[in-house]
């Protein structure tokens, strides 16, 4: 594994980049998230709803004396309402000055993706939560959906 | 040592200076005979020269001196105040304030010689015979004052232990045909800079002469190992009389001693005394000279650096503001907080202790209790004073303004007065810095358009000079700002002619709207009912950037008019931004906490009182009909109240507004922490903020401003 990673460096060290991705699990799904915009991750907590918000807003969680916002990504892709379990987790995003946590099912794991192994998604504007996703990577035959951060937080 | 690092304290200073003598000439203007405020002037005036002078900003102390000139022939009765004298005065602070607006901006005084003004002082001083006699008439009074004290010092220099390397200075500055001075400065009582200020007293005589020596040694005076007064002996070819007056145009120098300077022993033994004690001690003594040579070196090189560093100064004038936000605080104040930091330290340490007990005995738990609410206490006091450390008194704003009105008063040749009360209300500083704009324009607003001119105001009755008002008080959690004239007040009528003009409302819209809407529309962007647009105001950027400023300080403005008799703008801020006195209460299971400020009373209301209005629900309290919000509808939660059992209803008010507010159940009062939500999840407009309460849930903060 390790041979493989420095051979490709070898051969395409000007374009590849390897990227740490946060797998998580939401539903069937496996989506990455770019671990350089993740400030922490936490175990579900109270939520305290915020009247007059949209749906996927879930309300607000007090992180060591601030307040965050959390979103839920399967009410914002359109999917079932979350299920609370032990495996739930709120993501803590950083975004310019702000954070944000989104709900998951459970963390997976961290994994190391190579550019050259994202495919680009080609955009299917019926499906309404492939405009989150900006590319697919592929880790050890599995298929991970590149979660585009920006574009989840965009129309906030 | 760099003159830079006083920067701050120069500008503070200078701040305060320019206050002063605005205040002081609008006292002249009034009553030109006032002999006290002439003086006091003199004194500023004298000040601020110095200080202005030893900052390196020549032109800012060229135009102090000469206004000090002008101010000391009015001291000794030559010269009489005239209006014409008091306008050239103010063109003179003008001037003045630019300077030190420049020097904050970019660390320069900038390039204006001022030199209209200059001339018309100069103008007013020849205006006068005997000019001379004035400048001076305050030096010979010195000259008499200095060797009076002198004796009375006893000649401190004489005590001055001269070092043997210094006694070849000594010599080589009366061959080169310079005369020595003891020179017994002494600093102020309560100076903070003892050593910011013997500096600049070295660099003064530097300019003059030599430094020879210095008692106590110049590395402790510079380190600020003296009391109030140090002992110099220097070298210099200016007479006793210049080297004074140069010492003493430095800030906080309180006197200055000059005497001429005799070595001990006579004449002859002067030059032979050093060569014996070197024959006499050869190693030793060469030994203690060495370092005295260098003790004296930083005197010597202080002078280069400390202009060296004024250039780069200069040179720094392009780069950003490095003036830093300072505040000045009552040491009373410090003392207390120090004292609750204390009592909070003890105050863990017991409740460390009572810890310890209670896991060792079990029994603990009600003296861990006492602690917690010793801690408590000592914690809200903690809060207060670190409060009242950020409150200044809004006079530091308000201050200019009967100068502004003054000058408005000429400009729009409305005879006017401002009257003020309450400048000692105490906001926090970040609030006192934003209210100024706002206020004048307020100002600006009632001098423009409020107050009509003197012959319609004869017309109407009125007397021919027009009253401003500008009162400042403290109403419970808030502190409330008044400008009130007794002018035309707002024509309702035409500010419907103008929207509809504007087409902002058809004429129908416009009659069916109440006078308290339409007033409204005055706090809109560019929407102005003056007739001519002036130099002063009346293009429509005035009140909506009053609304928009004291809605940004969580504040609100409030309009009071009657046609004919003036208007009223009333604008009410919260005392702190940052931590509140709350009442918690509970709606559809979920926290919530409403401002106490805004709570008039907590009523107890059976559902049969509720009454119907125009298809809303309202009841009837002594005397009022006030509507009521249910808060479960609106803040889509479901109330777990019986629907036949009594209610629990918040009045709030805004303003003149009432409204009920119908919660399932109080908790009770809490000091909360305000906590912004971010600006993801701020679209609740109901909302205003979230609070964390001591079990690490999140409460809520209703608006209630927002709600009525």
């Amino acid at each position: 594994m390790a041979y493989e990673l420095t051979t490709t460096e070898k051969n395409e060290l000007s374009t590849n980049q390897i990227t740490q991705y946060i797998v998580v699990n939401i539903g069937e799904e496996q989506y990455g998230v770019d671990i350089s915009y993740i400030d922490n991750i936490v175990r579900m907590q109270s939520i305290t709803r915020v009247p007059k918000v949209p749906s996927y807003l879930k309300g607000v969680i007090n992180l060591r004396g601030v307040i965050v916002p959390v979103m839920s990504l399967r009410i914002k892709m359109g999917l079932e309402p979350d299920e609370i379990t032990k495996d739930t987790r709120i993501i803590i995003i950083k975004t310019g000055h702000e954070l944000v946590g989104i709900m998951v099912d459970s963390v997976k794991e961290v994994v190391n993706i190579n550019s050259d192994e994202v495919e680009k998604v080609s955009f299917d504007n019926r499906d309404e939560h492939s405009g989150y996703v900006m590319g697919v990577g592929k880790q050890d035959g599995a298929l991970i959906s590149l979660l585009d951060i920006n574009a989840v937080f965009a129309e906030a | 040592m760099d003159v830079s690092q006083y920067l701050d304290i120069f500008l503070d200073e200078s701040e305060e200076h320019l206050q002063n003598l605005n205040t002081q000439v609008l006292a002249l203007e009034q009553d030109a005979e006032n002999m006290d405020t002439v003086n006091e002037i003199f004194r500023t005036a004298h000040t601020f020269k110095g200080m202005a002078g030893t900052m390196g900003y020549k032109r800012m102390q060229n135009l102090t001196h000469d206004m000090e000139n002008v101010f000391s022939k009015v001291r000794d009765g030559e010269l009489k105040v005239s209006a014409k004298m008091v306008d050239v005065l103010f063109q003179c602070l003008d001037a003045l304030e630019e300077y030190v607006s420049n020097i904050r901006e970019t660390q320069d005084e900038g390039d204006n010689d001022n030199q209209p003004i200059i001339k018309a002082l100069n103008a007013m001083l020849d205006g006068s015979d005997g000019d001379d006699s004035a400048a001076k008439a305050p030096a010979e009074e010195k000259k008499a004052e200095a060797p009076a004290k002198e004796a009375a010092s006893g000649n401190k220099w004489d005590s001055v232990v001269i070092k043997e390397a210094d006694y070849k200075k000594l010599d080589d500055a009366v061959n080169s045909g310079k005369k020595l001075y003891g020179l017994n400065v002494v600093v102020q009582d309560g100076c903070i800079l003892k050593a910011a200020r013997a500096f600049l007293v070295f660099k003064a005589i530097e300019e003059l002469g030599e430094i020879i020596t210095t008692d106590p040694s110049t590395q402790d005076i510079e380190d600020e190992k003296f009391e109030s007064d140090f002992c110099m002996i220097i070298g210099s070819e200016s007479t006793p009389d210049k080297i004074v007056q140069a010492v003493k145009n430095v800030s906080e120098i309180a006197d200055c001693f000059i005497g001429e300077y005799t070595v001990n022993t006579p004449g002859d033994d002067m030059a032979e005394e050093p060569k014996e004690e070197e024959k006499e001690t050869p190693k030793a003594e060469t030994k203690q000279a060495a370092p005295a040579k260098n003790e004296v070196a930083p005197a010597g090189k202080a002078s280069p650096t400390a202009q060296g560093s004024q250039k780069q100064g200069d040179k720094k004038a392009a780069g950003k503001p490095q003036v830093s936000h300072t505040i000045r605080v009552d040491i009373e104040k410090l003392d207390v907080l120090m004292n609750l930091v204390s009592e909070l330290i003890i105050a863990k340490n017991s409740l460390v202790s009572a810890a310890t007990a209670s896991s060792s005995s079990g029994s603990g738990s009600n003296s861990i209790n006492e602690h917690i609410e010793y801690l408590e206490s000592v914690t809200t006091n903690l809060h207060e004073s670190v409060m009242k450390v950020r409150m200044v008194p809004i006079e530091s704003v308000v201050n200019k303004f009967p100068r502004m009105i003054r000058d408005l008063s000429k400009k729009l040749d409305k005879p006017m007065e401002l009257y003020m009360s309450g400048e000692e209300t105490e906001l926090d500083r970040t609030v006192v810095d934003e209210i100024g704009d706002p206020l004048m324009h307020l100002l600006r607003n009632s001098a423009d358009h409020g107050l009509e001119s003197a012959e319609v105001r004869a017309q109407r009755g009125k007397p021919e000079v027009g009253s401003i008002f500008l009162d400042a008080y403290q109403d419970g959690n808030n502190v409330v700002i008044e400008v009130r004239d007794d002018g035309n007040g707002i024509d309702t009528d035409s500010v419907r002619q103008k929207a509809i003009e504007r087409g902002i409302m058809t004429e129908e819209q416009a009659y069916a709207t109440d006078d308290d809407d339409i007033i409204q529309l005055l706090f809109m962007p560019s929407f102005s009912t003056a007739k001519k647009v002036s130099d002063v105001s009346g293009r429509g950027v005035g009140l909506d950037v009053v609304k928009s400023k004291i809605e940004a300080l969580s504040g609100e403005v409030e309009v009071k008019t009657k046609l004919g008799e003036g208007s009223t703008f009333i604008i009410r801020l919260p005392l702190t931004l940052a931590i509140i006195q709350a009442l918690m209460v509970v709606v559809g299971g979920e926290k919530y906490a409403i401002s106490l400020g805004s709570i008039q009373t907590i009523e107890d209301i059976s559902p049969s009182d509720i009454k119907i209005v125009q298809s809303k629900e309202v009841i009837h309290l002594r005397g009022t009909v006030i509507p009521i919000i249910r808060l479960d509808e609106m803040l889509d939660c479901q109330s777990e109240r019986k629907p036949d059992a009594n209610m629990v209803v918040v009045i709030v008010k805004k303003g003149d507004k009432l409204a009920g507010l119908v919660v399932d159940e109080l908790i009770g009062q809490q000091e909360i922490v305000i906590k912004s939500m971010g600006k993801y999840i701020n679209k609740c407009k109901f909302i205003s903020g979230a609070t964390i309460l001591g079990d690490g849930e999140i409460a809520l903060i209703l608006d209630s401003n927002a709600i009525i």
